[in-house]
């Protein structure tokens, strides 16, 4: 089954339906995406500006990671199942949107550069802890991760410009 | 006295027209818009989190704030920069808009909040505060920013 198939399958969807078809699922479901997406980003960039040694400098790195975990899975959660909700309630809206599967391409490299900083730099934590310019591991997965999800935040909002993209996107035929 | 004149005059400047004729003016707005919204919220956030007891506990919650301030200051500057010209280019729209003013409003009460009590007591000495006006002042921080931002991001979809 191509994925095409599955995005149109889905759109078929009795729920997709009756969502794309209420007033207020979009307005509460994007809605909703924004606040926790204030949660999420947010707390991670204030992570991420103390491990770039760019600011937050008067707390310990560990600190930042596990005291502020909670609340950013918290955002994650909100924004991950309305964004899910999202998709699944308008498809092949999505499906030939060019600024959607880079946002996509952008999470995949932000969770690979988490994963990364987690089993090498990471694992040094207690001997820079406490440093207001940690080492170059550490302030390399905090501009990348700043970089990355400030990028997921832009296309995100760009998936409501899907016209404003490079021609060879279009020459694809995807919609 | 009527703001409706002014909202006129605002939809007729030559700005207005620029910015709804070129079709990549408004969404580079708009993404500046959000990323300095996110910025923003981080940095109310951590400080709101340590108020309630529920985040950076073992700092002193004074350096949290100071810490914070600069991301917070700049964050809401970038945010009322890229705001203006939305208004601007949609000015009759924003008028109509009911959650334009309950935005406008919060803003207000929000932006008063933030910069006289909330400063305030992120800048007191913790042992004087006691163990409720902290939890209070997070709280009604988060609520009026979260107030905000949905009557922001509502205005767009629901006017």
């Amino acid at each position: 089954m191509s994925l095409r198939t599955l995005f149109e399958a889905v759109a078929t969807q009795p729920t997709s339906i009756a969502i794309r078809e209420s007033i207020y699922g979009y307005p509460f479901l994007l809605t909703s995406h924004v606040v926790g997406m204030c949660l999420f980003a947010g707390l991670i960039a204030m992570m991420d500006l103390r491990l770039a040694g760019l600011g937050n400098l008067g707390t310990p790195c560990s600190e930042m990671q596990k005291r502020l975990f909670p609340w950013q899975i918290v955002g994650l959660i909100v924004s991950f199942a309305t964004g899910l909700t999202l998709v699944y309630s308008d498809p092949m809206r999505f499906y030939g949107n060019f600024y959607f599967w880079l946002k996509n391409l952008m999470m995949l490299l932000a969770l690979v550069n988490a994963v990364v900083f987690h089993l090498t730099t990471y694992t040094s934590v207690a001997l820079w802890d406490s440093d207001p310019v940690p080492p170059s591991g550490a302030r390399l997965a905090g501009v990348l991760s700043l970089a990355l999800w400030a990028g997921i935040v832009i296309t995100g909002r760009m998936i409501a410009y899907s016209g404003l993209v490079p021609n060879w996107w279009i020459g694809l035929k995807l919609t | 006295m009527s703001l409706l004149p002014f909202f006129q005059w605002m939809e007729s400047l030559p700005i207005s027209h620029a910015i709804q004729s070129a079709a990549w003016y408004s969404p580079i707005i708009q993404v500046i818009h959000l990323v300095a919204l996110a910025t923003f919220a981080g940095a109310v956030v951590v400080v709101d989190l340590r108020l309630m007891g529920l985040g950076l506990n073992r700092r002193p919650l004074a350096q949290v704030a100071r810490d914070a301030h600069p991301w917070l200051v700049g964050g809401l500057v970038v945010l009322l920069i890229t705001g203006i010209p939305q208004v601007l280019s949609l000015a009759m729209k924003q008028y109509y808009s009911p959650f334009f003013w309950w935005k406008m409003e919060g803003l207000a009460v929000a932006t008063i909040f933030t910069f006289t009590l909330r400063r305030k007591v992120t800048l007191t000495d913790e042992r004087r505060l006691g163990p409720l006006w902290g939890k209070v002042v997070g709280l009604v921080s988060m609520t009026l920013w979260t107030g905000v931002t949905v009557g922001a991001r509502l205005i767009g979809l629901l006017s």
